[in-house]
């Protein structure tokens, strides 16, 4: 994370007051705060003059954005088919076992955010977990532990 | 006419029509899902899926599909049965299936289709997903589990209200519909229940009370606002349970959840007598003999017309006739007037100024003796028809304009039905909304020019476009005969754009940029509310509207009219019907007797102590003191009435002053007919027993029989058939019409209109007594109304500038002053009123907004905090 974020007026300031806009400012706060809170949204909406209940379809109907606090630490696990049919299912179940977390939600201490994604196109190296930017190939449950026990 | 083969039928449908529709018509059935009549299709559920050659090699749903010629079109087969089986599969297989328990059962389309497509078993799995049921929000309850994601619900919402309250979250198999994670914060006006096929979404008024075929179903006209809504009213053991509309499923929230006031503990239940300064109650008898005697007494004392009555915009046509009838044939006297003389009656009076008054010619007696509450005169080939009633809009046709201007009206609470018919119009990109007003308000939000206008500065606004269209184009002649149009332009030349930018407050290219549109418009509509009737300069204002449109106006093109908002359900009908002093029934002028005073010029004799102030009044229900300004002038005047008779179904402010009160019978208790702020007749069919209060209109005549007049009446049909003899104008008007159409003969003569627009005072904010959307008059104030539950009482709207500098937060109470007295009343902090404009709904006793005003809506005022 940056040391220092932008206020959010500034990031409103960005754009004119118009809904078409709604998706553009969406992008800037989750880029710049990890998520959309509902301060913010809210804010959003009374600046480009979108009702809340169409921001929050938008928001939750683009997996880009969150409405909740991100983790210092993302791990997606892939059940695209390949995966799904290696195992991936399990990977999620024992990270949710572990970290104390359901798929789609972050831990309590805002260091992880565990998500269930379809396909990272690396199928020979299935099950794939990725966390953060790297990808975890042939990923196991004791694999995935030590890894996740490193950071 | 397009021809087509439906399941090898030869069928000619309408060009532009669906094959739903077209197979509807002809009693072909068709399954459905998505599709209601009331919106545009948008072909999601594939359920009603049909085989069209020549067409692509699939299914096509038939409800946005559209005929064309030559076309076969196949409703089932086993490929399209295999199809919607396996389509019903997948959206029974998260639901929650508990129609025992569910209020929906019986009348749901879900347990229909899965009877009519034969669905047993859902051999499909998938996670359950959690419910996310909201018991939370007011008056809808929310079930995810059952919802079909149909969007009907979010459609209505965003189409037709305009709220946009409603929408899905997430996607796909996870989609749930919800309201930005938050309990409902909308209009409440429950479309969005009426419209949705299963129950996922539950009247919570309803909730538990009957099934849906144990209930009686009566149609009728709501008789609430002067919108005309008709809905079924359900009724079990003679008690209202819920209203439903089944046609557009659009009613607002007064009118869905407002029914229950019927039961209020605080009805009058039997007549009252005034005795050592206190009421006792009487009986029926000895209450009318008791008015029909003091009548008598003071007629021949001080004359018939020592009597003087006040007519009401709530009471049905019959009654209201009746009420002038006892007055201009029983006692012979025009002594009367109805409350809307402060707004309504002075839009009428403009526009009757400019575009004249009714004449009707081409009108016969019907063959046949008519049906109930149908006229009994009907329209030759000739009939021709001229005045200001050709000039009010149909709110049907307001769609078809091309160019709407909204002035001085928040559209929503004064008239809903005008919002859905402008949401409507918005569909078309064609249509361009133009929005004046002196604050924000719902439909600014989808205008294409806004304007912002200093409050009580209409007029001078109007003047303003008017003279920059006219500098825009010299040549410029209105499309319709016109009168005075040389005087008027050498008026209007005075007119100083730059002044008039500065004292509306409203940008110079905002007014020439309105100008030119209305100069474009090929059919343009002209909305104005009782906001701007209200003012004390309302037929000013009114003259400057109906100048404006028969300046721009093109009277024959569908939708080219004006709107004013007719308040309550019976606004228009009082006046239609003759309950003012200058106009017989059909504003027929009154000639050769003089007219009596007017209801203001009535309270002025009162004032002035003038003998020919009357002795006693008769007031056919009506508020006055809560509705017509300055309320402690007007409580004083009418306390020195002598006798002061009032019908009414509650124990009003006004009705604690009279010497009898007769408890009257409202909604469904009696029957009769309103009109309508776009003049059709709607039909109050009697559903609900009267438990020992009386219709109006029997009281009315009793009273008349006691006095010795001939009104004896049957019913209200036979009074009916009395009153619609006699206004040619209603020939051809049958239950939910306006009547025939007559050949429109459209005429007018500009009359020059005042633009001084100074309001009295010096006090720092401007109130402005206006309309909540939850309530209409006083009627709705009362427990158990369902609208209570959102708006339960009177506060300040103030912007959170002002209030912050007043040190005042959300719920603060504030201190009003005005030069007439003081009130005091929580604030609600209202971002859509301008610095220095403050907002108080009309409806409620406590605090009155009335004790601030003088003599308009408008008033200067200072607050405090405390
Ligand atoms: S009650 Fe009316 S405003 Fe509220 S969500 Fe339903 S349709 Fe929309
Ligand atoms: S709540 Fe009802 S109307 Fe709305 S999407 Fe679900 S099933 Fe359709
Ligand atoms: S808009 Fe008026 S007539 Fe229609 S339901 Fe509401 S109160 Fe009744
Ligand atoms: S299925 Fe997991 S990477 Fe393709
Ligand atoms: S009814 Fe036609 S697609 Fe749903």
């Amino acid at each position: 994370m940056k040391a220092t974020t932008l206020e959010i007026d500034d990031i409103l300031e960005r754009y004119p007051k118009q809904p078409q806009h709604l998706i553009s400012l969406l992008q800037d706060v989750q880029a710049e705060y990890k998520y959309i809170s509902p301060e913010h949204l809210a804010l959003i909406c009374d600046h480009v003059g979108v009702p809340l209940t169409q921001a929050w379809a938008v928001a939750t109907f683009y997996k880009s954005f969150s409405l909740e606090p991100r983790g210092e630490h993302e791990i997606k696990v892939c059940l695209g088919t390949t995966c799904h049919l290696k195992g991936g299912g399990r990977l999620v179940e024992a990270c949710e076992r572990d970290l104390a977390v359901a798929r789609g939600h972050t831990t309590e201490d805002l260091r992880f955010t565990l998500d269930t994604v379809k396909c990272v196109g690396a199928c020979a190296l299935a099950p794939v977990v990725m966390i953060d930017e790297d990808y975890l190939g042939a990923a196991s449950i004791p694999s995935l532990q030590k890894r996740l026990e490193k950071l | 006419m397009v021809n087509l083969t439906i399941d090898g039928r030869a069928i000619q449908a309408k060009k532009g029509c669906t094959i739903l529709d077209a197979a509807r018509e002809h009693g072909i059935y068709i399954p459905t899902l998505c599709y209601h009549q009331a919106l545009k299709p948008i072909g999601a559920c594939r359920i009603c899926v049909v085989e069209v050659k020549p067409g692509p090699p699939r299914p096509l749903p038939a409800c946005a599909t559209y005929v064309a010629e030559g076309q076969e079109v196949v409703t089932s087969s086993p490929k399209l049965d295999a199809i919607r089986l396996e389509l019903m599969k997948l959206v029974l297989i998260n639901h929650a299936l508990d129609c025992p328990i569910c209020d929906k059962g019986g009348e749901c389309e879900l347990q229909d289709l899965t009877h009519a497509l034969g669905v047993s078993v859902v051999d499909l799995e998938a996670v359950k997903l959690p419910p996310h049921k909201d018991y939370v929000s007011e008056l809808i309850e929310r079930h995810p589990d059952r919802c079909v994601t149909c969007g009907r619900c979010v459609r209505i919402c965003r189409d037709r209200v305009g709220a946009l309250a409603i929408n899905f979250t997430l996607r796909g198999y996870f989609t749930e519909l919800a309201s930005g994670g938050l309990p409902l914060d909308c209009e409440f006006c429950g479309s969005c229940i009426d419209i949705c096929p299963v129950g996922a979404l539950i009247n919570k008024v309803f909730k538990y009370r009957a099934r849906a075929w144990e209930v009686t179903r009566t149609e009728m006209v709501c008789p609430f606002c002067g919108g005309g809504c008709s809905y079924e009213l359900w009724t079990k053991n003679d008690r209202p349970l819920r209203v439903v509309n089944y046609d557009t499923a659009l009613l607002c929230g007064r009118g869905r959840f407002g029914f229950p006031v019927v039961e209020s503990p605080d009805r009058l239940k039997t007549p009252l007598i005034r005795e050592n300064g206190g009421f006792r109650e009487a009986s029926w008898d000895e209450a009318l003999d008791q008015v029909a005697a003091k009548f008598k007494e003071i007629t021949e004392a001080a004359g018939s017309a020592a009597i003087y009555g006040v007519g009401s915009p709530r009471a049905t046509n019959e009654a209201n006739y009746l009420f002038q009838k006892f007055f201009r044939t029983g006692l012979g006297t025009h002594q009367l007037d109805n409350p809307g003389r402060y707004t309504y009656v002075q839009a009428l009076k403009g526009l009757a100024a400019v575009f004249g008054f009714p004449q009707v010619s081409g009108v016969e007696k019907v063959a046949k003796p008519p049906l109930p509450f149908h006229s009994p005169l009907t329209t030759t080939e000739e009939a021709k028809a001229s005045g200001f009633p050709l000039v009010l809009g149909k709110l049907k046709d307001l769609p078809k304009a091309d160019v709407a201007l909204v002035v001085g009206a928040d559209v929503t609470p004064e008239l809903p039905p005008l919002g859905w018919a402008l949401n409507t119009a918005l569909e078309r990109d064609t249509f361009h909304l133009v929005v004046a007003n002196n604050r924000k308000t719902k439909f600014d939000r989808r205008a294409h020019l806004s304007l912002r206008y200093k409050p009580g500065s209409e007029r001078l606004l109007i003047a303003g476009i008017i003279k920059s269209l006219l500098t825009a184009q010299p040549e410029w002649a209105p499309t319709v005969i016109a009168g005075g149009f040389d005087e008027f332009k050498e008026n209007i030349n005075k007119v100083n754009l730059k002044d008039v930018a500065k004292k509306t407050g409203v940008p110079e290219a905002l007014i020439k940029e309105t100008a030119a549109r209305l100069a474009q418009a090929q059919a343009p509509a002209i909305i104005f509310g009782s906001e701007l009737m209200g003012q004390d300069k309302g037929l000013e204002n009114t003259l400057a509207l109906a100048d404006l449109f028969l300046l721009v106006g093109r009277p024959g093109a569908p939708g080219s009219a004006l709107y004013p908002v007719a308040e309550k359900n019976n606004t228009r009908g009082v006046c239609e019907v003759g309950v003012m002093p200058e106009f017989l029934p059909g504003f027929v002028p009154l000639e050769g007797a003089e007219p009596g005073p007017t209801l203001p010029e009535m309270l002025d004799l009162l004032e002035k102590g003038d003998p020919k102030a009357p002795q006693a009044l008769y007031l056919l229900g009506g508020d006055l003191l809560r509705q017509l300004p300055n309320r402690s002038r007007v409580e004083k005047l009418l306390k020195k009435v002598p006798f002061m008779v009032v019908q009414d179904a509650f124990l009003t402010d006004t009705a604690k002053l009279a010497q009898v009160i007769l408890p009257v019978a409202v909604h469904a208790e009696q029957e009769g007919t309103f009109i309508s702020t776009d003049g059709s007749l709607g039909l109050l069919p009697r559903a609900l027993p009267v438990n020992g209060v009386r219709p109006d209109w029997q009281i009315i005549s009793q009273i008349g029989s006691k006095m010795g007049f001939a009104m004896s009446y049957a019913s209200p049909k036979q009074i009916f058939a009395e009153l619609a003899l006699g206004m040619p104008r209603w020939a051809g008007m049958a239950p939910k019409n306006g009547g025939a159409a007559f050949t429109a003969e459209v005429t007018g003569q500009f009359v020059p209109f005042e633009t001084d627009i100074s309001l009295p005072g010096r006090r720092p904010f401007t109130l402005l007594v206006g309309k909540s959307l939850q309530h209409s008059g006083s009627f709705t104030t009362h427990e158990p109304c369902g609208t209570l539950t959102i708006t339960n009482r009177a506060r300040l709207g103030l912007n959170p500038a002002d209030a912050q500098n007043l040190g005042l937060a959300e719920g603060d109470f504030a201190k009003v002053t005005s030069s007439q007295g003081e009130i005091s009343v929580p604030v609600t902090l209202t971002p859509e009123l301008p610095e220095g404009l403050v907002f108080l709904p009309e409806h409620f006793s406590q605090p009155a907004a009335q004790r601030l005003t003088l003599n308009s809506n408008l008033v200067r005022v200072t607050i405090q905090k405390g």
